[in-house]
C-alpha cells in the first residue's frame, strides 16, 4: 500500500431529521500514513461544539443510519456496511448480565469464532489492557476508565479496520486523559490499516493523539454566530503541520497557537 | 463505651433523617420495632371484631391438624403455580413481540383488557373452557397476564436504542441481538415482573378459588368460614395467605439474586 492512499472517503453527506437539516455537503478523506519502519495507523480527531451533528455523523460513517444524499466508502471504494466499523459509543455500553471475560467472548462467537478461539482472543486482550483482574466482574463493578478500556478491547474481538469513538475524553482527569490518549494511539498502531475516527470537542487532547483534525459546524452569520446545516469548515492535517507522532507536543509552540486558533474558530460555529 | 453509644444513637438519628441509608442492624432495628407495634396493637384490640392472637393461633392448629389445611394449601399452591407458569409463558412471548411493529396491537390490546376485572368473565370463560380447575387456571392466567404484558411490554419498549446499535456495530444478527438484548438482557426485569404477578395472583386466588369449591383450596377454606362467621378461624387462614405469599416472594427474590445477579449491583441504595 502507497502512502496518501484513501482509506476512508466520506462524500457530500447530508442529513435531514423532522424537516431540519443537520448535515449539509460533508466531505473528508482519511489517508493512508506511512512511516519507515514503523506501523502506523491513523488517528483522525472530528471536532466540533456540542448539538453539532458530529454523532449523527459518525452513525453514518459506521453504517448505523443511511445518509440522505452522500456516500461513505472505504479503501479501493468498497462501501461500508453495518458491523464492519466498530464503535465505541459515549458510555461505553457493555452486556450488562455478561462478566467482562463473557462480553468479549460473545463478541466473538457472534462473529463465527469457536469458544476456544474466543476465550483465547478475549484473554490476550484483556492482558493487553490490562483488565485481566477483571475478567470476571459484571460491568457495573468497573470504574469509568476499566468501562472504556473494556468496550474498545470488545470492538477489537473481531479485526476491523475502522473504529469510531464517541467522546472518549469526556469527564477524564488529567492523568486518566493521558492514557486514554496512549491507550488510542497503541490500538492504531496495531495495524497500518487501523483507522480511528475520535469525535470529541477537547481540542488539545485530539490535537496530542490525531495526524489530522477536521473542525464540523455551522457557517457563521453575520453576527458570527452559527447557522443552518454543519458540514466540514476545516481541516488540519497534523503531520504537514510537524504536529504529529510526538511525544511532547505540547510543549511546541505551533501547537499552543494552533489550539487557540482552532478554538477561536470553535467559538464561530 | 461512650463512641458505641454515641455511634448506635447516630445510627438512629440517620433513619430519621430524609434519604439516607442505614446499616443493616439499624434496618432490623426498625423491623423489629415495627414488628413489635403491630404485635401490641393487636393483643390491645382497637377492634371488637379482630379476635386475640391467642385464639386466631388456637384456631389455626385446629384447621392445620383436624380441617386437613395442609393438603388445602397444597391444592391452592399448585393452581396457582399452574396459572403462573401459563402466565409468565404466554407474556413473555407477547412482550418479546413487541419488537415487531405488526404485533403491538395485539399486546397493547392484551394490556388493555386488565380493566375488564375477572367477575364479569365467569360466565364467558366457563363456556370456553368449562368450570372447574380449568377455569379457575383460565381465570388466573388472565387476570395475571394483563398486568404481566403491561409491565413487560413497557421493559421491552424502553431498552435504549444504544444497546441495539452497540451489538450491530459487533457484528451480530438480528436474532442474536434480540436474544442478548430482549430476551437475556431483560430476565432480571422480567424475574422481578413474575415477583409481582405472583403477589397479584396470589391475592386473587380466594377469589377465584370461590367460583369452584369443589376442588378445595384455601380460598374455598376461607369463603366456608366466613360463612359461618368463625372469625379467628378467617383471620388464621389469612395468617397462612399472608405468610406463605411472604415466603413465595421471598423466594422469587432469591431467585433473582441467584440467576441475575448483576442486577443488584446496578441498585443504587440511598
Amino acid at each position: 500500500m502507497a502512502a496518501g492512499e484513501v482509506l476512508l472517503d466520506v462524500q457530500g453527506v447530508g442529513l435531514t431529521l423532522g424537516g431540519n437539516a443537520i448535515l449539509r455537503d460533508c466531505s473528508f478523506q482519511v489517508v493512508d500514513r506511512v512511516r519507515q519502519g514503523v506501523v502506523t495507523g491513523q488517528i483522525v480527531a472530528l471536532l466540533g461544539p456540542s448539538g453539532v451533528g458530529k454523532t449523527r455523523l459518525l452513525r453514518i460513517i459506521a453504517g448505523l443510519d443511511p445518509p440522505d444524499v452522500g456516500r461513505v466508502t472505504g479503501y479501493k471504494g468498497a462501501p461500508l456496511l453495518e458491523g464492519e466499523v466498530g464503535v465505541v459509543f459515549q458510555h461505553y455500553p457493555l452486556l450488562r448480565h455478561r462478566r467482562v471475560l463473557g462480553n468479549l467472548e460473545t463478541a466473538g462467537r457472534m462473529n463465527g469464532m469457536g469458544a476456544a478461539e474466543a476465550r483465547s482472543r478475549a484473554a490476550h486482550l484483556l492482558e493487553r489492557f490490562g483488565l485481566t483482574a477483571r475478567a470476571q466482574l459484571y460491568p457495573a463493578q468497573l470504574s469509568g476508565g476499566q468501562r472504556q478500556r473494556a468496550a474498545i478491547a470488545q470492538q477489537l474481538m473481531k479485526p476491523k479496520s475502522f473504529l469510531l469513538l464517541d467522546e472518549p475524553f469526556s469527564g477524564l482527569d488529567p492523568s486518566a486523559l493521558g492514557d486514554v490518549i496512549k491507550l488510542l494511539v497503541e490500538v492504531a498502531n496495531m495495524d497500518e490499516l487501523n483507522t480511528l475516527v475520535i469525535v470529541t470537542h477537547d481540542i488539545e487532547a485530539a490535537v496530542v493523539c490525531s495526524d489530522a483534525v477536521m473542525l464540523l459546524g455551522r457557517e457563521p452569520n453575520a453576527l458570527g454566530k452559527g447557522v443552518g446545516p454543519a458540514k466540514i469548515q476545516r481541516s488540519v492535517d497534523l503531520v504537514a503541520e510537524g504536529l504529529a507522532y510526538q511525544d511532547d507536543v505540547e510543549q511546541l509552540p505551533r501547537f499552543a497557537e494552533l489550539v487557540r486558533d482552532l478554538k477561536d474558530g470553535f467559538r464561530r460555529l | 463505651m461512650v463512641p458505641t453509644e454515641v455511634g448506635f444513637l447516630a445510627r438512629i438519628k440517620t433513619a430519621f433523617l430524609p434519604n439516607r441509608s442505614v446499616d443493616r442492624l439499624t434496618g432490623l432495628l426498625f423491623v423489629g420495632f415495627w414488628a413489635a407495634l403491630a404485635f401490641v396493637a393487636w393483643v390491645l384490640r382497637p377492634f371488637e371484631s379482630l379476635p386475640g392472637p391467642a385464639e386466631v393461633f388456637g384456631a389455626l392448629s385446629t384447621l392445620w391438624w383436624k380441617h386437613g389445611m395442609g393438603p388445602e394449601l397444597f391444592t391452592t399452591l399448585a393452581l396457582i403455580g399452574h396459572a403462573l407458569l401459563l402466565t409468565v409463558v404466554i407474556s413473555l412471548l407477547l412482550s418479546y413481540v413487541t419488537v415487531f411493529a405488526a404485533a403491538r396491537p395485539l399486546v397493547e390490546a392484551v394490556s388493555k383488557l386488565r380493566f375488564l376485572g375477572l367477575t364479569g368473565l365467569v360466565v364467558p370463560f366457563t363456556l370456553f373452557v368449562g368450570g372447574g380447575y380449568t377455569l379457575k387456571v383460565a381465570l388466573l392466567t388472565f387476570g395475571m397476564t394483563t398486568f404481566f404484558v403491561t409491565s413487560m411490554a413497557q421493559v421491552v419498549v424502553e431498552i435504549p436504542r444504544e444497546q441495539f446499535d452497540h451489538l450491530r456495530v459487533l457484528g451480530a444478527s438480528e436474532l442474536r441481538i434480540n436474544l442478548e438484548v430482549v430476551i437475556i438482557g431483560t430476565l432480571d426485569r422480567a424475574l422481578d415482573i413474575t415477583r409481582q404477578n405472583l403477589a397479584i395472583g396470589w391475592a386473587l386466588i380466594t377469589m377465584v378459588e370461590g367460583i369452584s369449591r369443589a376442588e378445595g383450596g384455601l380460598g374455598a377454606m376461607i369463603l366456608n368460614q366466613n360463612k359461618h362467621f368463625h372469625l379467628a378461624e378467617v383471620y388464621a387462614i389469612l395468617l397462612v395467605i399472608l405468610a406463605v405469599g411472604l415466603l413465595l416472594d421471598f423466594a422469587m427474590a432469591f431467585l433473582t439474586r441467584l440467576v441475575c445477579p448483576h442486577a443488584a449491583l446496578e441498585r443504587v441504595r440511598r
